[in-house]
């Protein structure tokens, strides 16, 4: 066998771990789903062929399109928060602020806190009748704190918005800090010299400098917010009467509760179609270069 | 070159192998595939669940391998994992010995890898064995059998009624006694509005408990009408279907219910609430008695041999029937796989757990009502906690005519769906029942 024979077949060997792996937890769970949602099937019985059935009916289920409207809120409404205020306390924090580490931690811990203590102390918090906000509304007089925020399908959705902005703020700061430490300082300090005001100095360095803590934020957040359940599913359990029901908690709902495989495939395959369509567009627009650091 | 090629080929050969898997049935011992035997050696019995809780488990197992000589390997899990479990486990013909099932859709699902128990039971307990349990269990534990289908898969392990809870010193220290009426529950609710307890606590934002409370509701407008609705023999619209839906709305719209009901969980925190005597009655059912387990590390004062609470029935409706409805049915029930490595043992423990030493070991802890008389506490903590066990027991279960749940799960979430959409507005009672009419006519 020549070198490069032997090369070729070492490169081979080192790649069939992954792709044995990739195989397995990625290409199999979406041929299974696609092959599933063109079933009727309750996922323990054989299950019958439906042809495109379930996709038609996906277009019709007001459920579906509910859980649609829901990504495109939520997708735009997280992530440009988390990241404007993620960015400001980065800003605050990467100076030298006294205390900084322990506002540093401070912030950070609901990204690491389980979403179902937030669900649970959030729903406490937010309760119109007995919550902490209403128990407060009570003693000063402030009649806007009693709010009932989750409990009107209106605005059930932006509570539980409000609610991820707060859990994930802190790693958008975390994110930005990393990458203001990266910044080489005689930027800024050329352009103070140069004249340019802290404003100038953030608008016009800064921020340009963190493009690609941007899109990787960018990216992760669009991924966090098409795969969200834990904390909706604590919250709201998807209501009141589904008003904040997302593709997984749909998919969950339709697949393990009301028995139809068939159709919660369909659904996730219509999340898998938005994932990875997100994600190849970003890559195509942005470039590969932006999660790894290199250049475009 | 070569070797992207073998790595494609390898993925497509792969791909073909493990494609062509959704859809296909991993049935029981008479199916042509899902031949394998469920997990566990000869003489252990694998066990999974949600219910009952994994503290009263081990100790079940304790006494149950004492009795039964089988070892049990369990494995408990919160109620959405645990139909994650089942269901995968079920696809891939490596169901648990024993497992735990509500009765309807989530027996009915398995049917085809669960064994028939009737010959199991009656080995155990004789010919007449169906005559220590509760009715309204055996009537679920088959509930959605195909016609001429009379096999029992599923068994209850507990049972309960589905009622009200007050908290008596609240209601002692406004003269009240628990409404009999609805015109009592108003009064009442309007009195207590003027203390710091919330008056009537409804956790809705769970649809098993708008579900429940609807139909306590509407077996009081009218006994048994929702079940021929469920069964096609009237429309959802019939006028006291809609009645009832109405009077579910009334309990928002006429200030009984909290502000922001429809927003708070029955578990943890309704619970915790009305534990901590933040609120003078909620809608749960009989299983509350187990907030006096004497096992449990720390007892609030409230729940310490139930001194500070009392079950009543849903207030009777003006123009409905005279008397409240008794309204429930299996808490869990128990199915034994097609597979089981070895049927007897898993017979022997499931029964030992129905009716046996495991069963005195779970009704210790006031878990819940068992599915069989003559199983009771061997110890209680207050002569309140013992009239409130014997009041289930021996008056309500035996009466228990009508089922907590439905049988087919699109049909339950319609009616939670429903019942939220005139909870907060989006609908009118006639349009709610004809949203469920709408579901059940796209079932057939």
């Amino acid at each position: 066998m020549s070198i490069a024979a032997r090369d070729r077949l070492a490169s081979v060997a080192f790649l069939l771990p992954t792709l044995g792996l990739f195989g397995v937890f990625v290409v199999y769970p979406i041929v299974f789903n696609v092959q599933a949602s063109f079933l009727d099937w309750n996922g323990v019985t054989e299950g019958t062929t439906v042809g495109l059935s379930n996709y038609s009916t996906l277009w019709q289920d007001p459920i579906f399109r509910t859980t649609l409207r829901n990504s495109a809120l939520w997708i735009p409404l997280t992530i440009l928060p988390q990241a404007a205020i993620g960015f400001l306390l980065a800003l605050a924090l990467n100076g030298p602020l006294r205390g900084r580490s322990i506002y540093r931690a401070l912030f950070f811990i609901p990204a690491v806190l389980s979403p179902v203590v937030i669900g649970i102390v959030w729903q406490r918090i937010l309760d119109p009748s007995t919550g902490v906000l209403a128990q407060a509304s009570r003693e000063t007089g402030l009649g806007w704190l009693q709010t009932g925020v989750l409990a009107d399908p209106q605005t059930a959705i932006f509570g539980v918005i409000a609610v991820n902005i707060w859990t994930w703020t802190g790693f958008s700061m975390l994110f930005y800090l990393a990458g203001l430490q990266l910044i080489d300082k005689n930027l800024l300090e050329a352009a103070t010299i140069d004249g340019a005001n802290p404003w100038q100095a953030t608008w016009r360095i800064t921020l340009p400098l963190l493009r690609n803590t941007h899109l990787s934020l960018l990216m992760l957040g669009v991924i966090g917010a098409l795969k969200t359940f834990e904390l909706i599913y604590v919250l709201t359990q998807a209501g009141p009467n589904n008003a904040t029901q997302m593709l997984p908690t749909y998919a969950f709902e339709q697949a393990f509760r009301l028995q139809s495989v068939g159709y919660a495939g369909a659904i996730s395959v219509v999340l898998v179609v938005l994932a990875v369509g997100t994600s190849l567009g970003m890559t195509r627009v942005f470039g590969s270069g932006f999660l790894s650091g290199a250049d475009r | 070159m070569r070797a992207q090629s073998i790595a494609v080929a390898t993925t497509l050969v792969g791909l073909v192998t493990l494609s062509a898997c959704a859809g296909q049935s991993n049935t029981g011992g008479d199916g042509e595939s899902g031949t394998e035997v469920a997990e566990g050696d000869s003489g252990t019995v694998s066990f999974r669940s949600w219910s009952p809780i994994e503290q009263t488990t081990m100790q079940m197992i304790e006494a149950t391998e004492a009795s039964t000589g089988a070892e049990i390997d369990a494995t408990i899990f919160n109620y959405p994992e645990y139909i994650v479990d089942l269901q995968t486990r079920a696809g891939s013909g490596t169901l648990a010995d024993v497992v735990g099932l509500q009765p309807g859709a989530l027996t009915q699902q398995y049917r085809e890898n669960l064994m028939p128990l009737q010959d199991c039971a009656e080995q155990t307990w004789g010919a007449d064995w169906q005559d220590q349990f509760y009715p309204i269990g055996l009537d679920q534990a088959r509930m959605g059998n195909p016609d001429g289908d009379d096999n029992f898969y599923a068994l209850p392990l507990l049972t309960q009624t589905v009622n009200l809870w007050a908290n008596s010193e609240i209601l002692d220290e406004a003269g009240l006694e628990p409404p009999q009426t609805w015109d009592e529950l108003t009064a009442a609710v309007d009195t207590l509005g003027e203390g710091s307890a919330v008056p009537f606590l409804l956790p809705a934002q769970d649809s098993w408990l708008r579900n429940v409370v609807f139909l306590q509701i509407a077996n009081n407008v009218s006994p048994g009408t929702v079940y021929e609705a469920e069964s096609g023999e009237i429309p959802w619209t019939d006028p006291r279907i809609v009645e009832a839906i109405g009077w579910w709305e009334r309990l928002f719209t006429d200030g009984i219910a909290q502000e922001g009901a429809i927003s708070l969980d029955a578990y943890p925190s309704g619970a915790n609430q009305f534990e901590a005597g933040e609120a003078a009655m909620i809608p749960l059912g009989a299983w509350w008695i187990q907030q006096s387990d004497p096992s449990r590390e720390s007892i609030p004062p409230l729940a310490e041999g139930m001194a500070g609470f009392e079950p009543f029935l849903f207030p009777t409706i003006p123009g409905g029937a005279t008397e409240p409805q008794f309204v429930g049915g299996i808490d869990v029930a128990l199915g034994i796989s097609a597979n089981a490595s070895d049927p007897d043992l898993a017979c022997a423990v499931l029964t030992d757990w129905i009716a046996g030493d495991g069963a005195q070991v779970l009704i210790n802890t006031f878990n819940d009502i068992p599915a069989v008389t003559g199983v009771s506490p061997q110890e209680f903590t207050s002569e309140k906690q013992e009239e409130i066990w014997g009041l289930f027991v021996d008056e309500w279960l035996p009466q228990v005519e009508y089922s907590r749940y439905f049988e087919d799960p699109d049909i339950d979430k319609a009616v939670a769906d429903a019942l939220a959409a005139v909870a907060t507005g989006e609908a009118t009672p006639e349009e709610a029942a004809q949203s469920i009419q709408d579901a059940q006519d796209a079932r057939r």
